[in-house]
This record gives structure tokens, sequence and C-alpha cells, in this order.
């Protein structure tokens, strides 16, 4: 019953993991590549974690350095790709031709519109915030 | 102690582990910018910590375990590191 429950928590994490894997491999930009790295982490490493829990025993010295382990990665991940995706924007990684939107330019954009027009205030709000130059504002 | 039925199981979790490892190499060394390869090296790290920690299990020695912890730490904050240089723009 045990082994079932570890077989089973082991094959849907590790069916995840590839699955991040070969979509790291073949997504478009970068964006969608960090995108299926974070589900990689989630849905593939916690079940994955779990299973050795369920193994091991939560109390035995590998049990808890699993659930250790989880929380570090439940807590840390989220971080790592929120900084690494604001940095890839930052630093003018091209999106894909064929994305839909992408809000801080459209807002520059506006912003940029409302200073033309004469809207200062709003303008030198937004432009004071240090978001207005992003990546494609010529 | 349960340990010798789950034994097979154990190192093969840490034997898949290490080949989707390899497989994210491709990407690592194809990487078209710098951000691409960041992905690439933080999602093998934390590959490689859950297959050191199940080896740890498989062959009962708690002594890789610290390395384990150490890798699903320091890799994210190293992560983050590069991500603050990138954005200074100074890689």
């Amino acid at each position: 019953m045990r082994e079932a429950i570890v077989i089973a928590l082991a094959a849907i994490g590790l069916a995840f993991t590839l699955s991040g894997a070969v979509g790291i491999l073949r997504m478009p930009d970068v964006y969608s590549r960090i995108q299926c790295s974070s589900k990689t982490v989630t849905m593939g490493a916690l079940p994955i974690l779990i299973a050795l829990v369920v193994a091991e025993g939560p109390v035995s010295s590998y049990g808890s350095r699993a659930l250790l382990v989880a929380a570090l990665l439940l807590i840390l991940n989220p971080a790592a790709s929120h900084a690494l995706t604001r940095a890839a924007y930052k630093s003018d990684v091209p999106m894909w031709p064929g994305a839909v939107t992408d809000e801080p330019r459209e807002q520059a954009r506006s912003a940029g519109g409302n200073r033309a027009a004469g809207d200062t205030a709003t303008g030198s709000g937004i432009a004071g915030d240090g978001r207005a130059d992003g990546p494609a504002a010529p | 102690m349960t340990q010798v039925p789950m034994a097979p199981v154990l190192l093969a979790v840490a034997i898949t582990e290490v080949a989707i490892t390899v497989l994210l190499f491709i990407r690592l060394a194809a990487g078209p910018t710098i951000s691409d390869r960041i992905v690439a090296l933080n999602t093998m790290s934390t590959q490689a910590a859950l297959a050191v920690l199940f080896f740890a299990a498989f062959a009962g020695r708690t002594i890789y375990l610290d390395i384990s912890l150490w890798l699903a730490s320091f890799s994210y904050l190293g992560a983050i590191v590069w991500s603050r240089y990138l954005e200074r723009e100074l890689l």
C-alpha cells in the first residue's frame, strides 16, 4: 500500500518534470520557458518530495530534510522566477512575435501620449516611476 | 525497516532526474540569451538536488543530505543575484 502511494506520487512528479523540461526545450521565448520552469518545481518537485516523506516517514532524517527542501522550494522558486522575468524584460529580451499583450509597454505608450497632449501631472507621475522607459521606447 | 523493497524505486527516481538534467543541457548550451541559460541552470540544479536527496535515501548516507539542501537553497540565491546583475546591465 505504502509502496503504491510512493510509486504513484513519484510517477506524477516525474511526468510533470519531464513535461516541464520538454517545455523549456521547445517553448518559443524566455517568458514561456520561465513559466515551464516554475511548473517543474511546483507540480514536479513537490510530489517527488512528498513521495520521499511517505517512503521514509516524516520524522526520519531523510523525510525531515525532504520537508525542509520542499518549504525552501515553495518560498524561493516564485521569487527567483519573478526576479528573472523582470530582469529579462528590463534587459530587452524580445517576446515571441505571436504574443498577445505587453502591458508595461502599453502603459508607457499611453503615458507618453498624455504627456504629449499636455497632461503633465499623470505623465510625470508615471515617468518618474522608472518603468515608463520600457523595452522598445524609441 | 522497509528500506529493502523501496530501494529500487528511490534509485529509479534518482536516475530519471539525472536523465532530465541531461536533457536540459541542450537548452543550457543553445540558449539564445543569458536569461535562457539561467532558467535552464536553475531547473537543472533543482533536479540535481532531488537526485542527490533520493540517492542519499537509496544508499543510506545522511551526509549527502547537506549537499541537497545547499543545492536547493543557494542555486535560487544565485539566480536572484544573476537577475539583479542583468537588470542593472552589468552582465
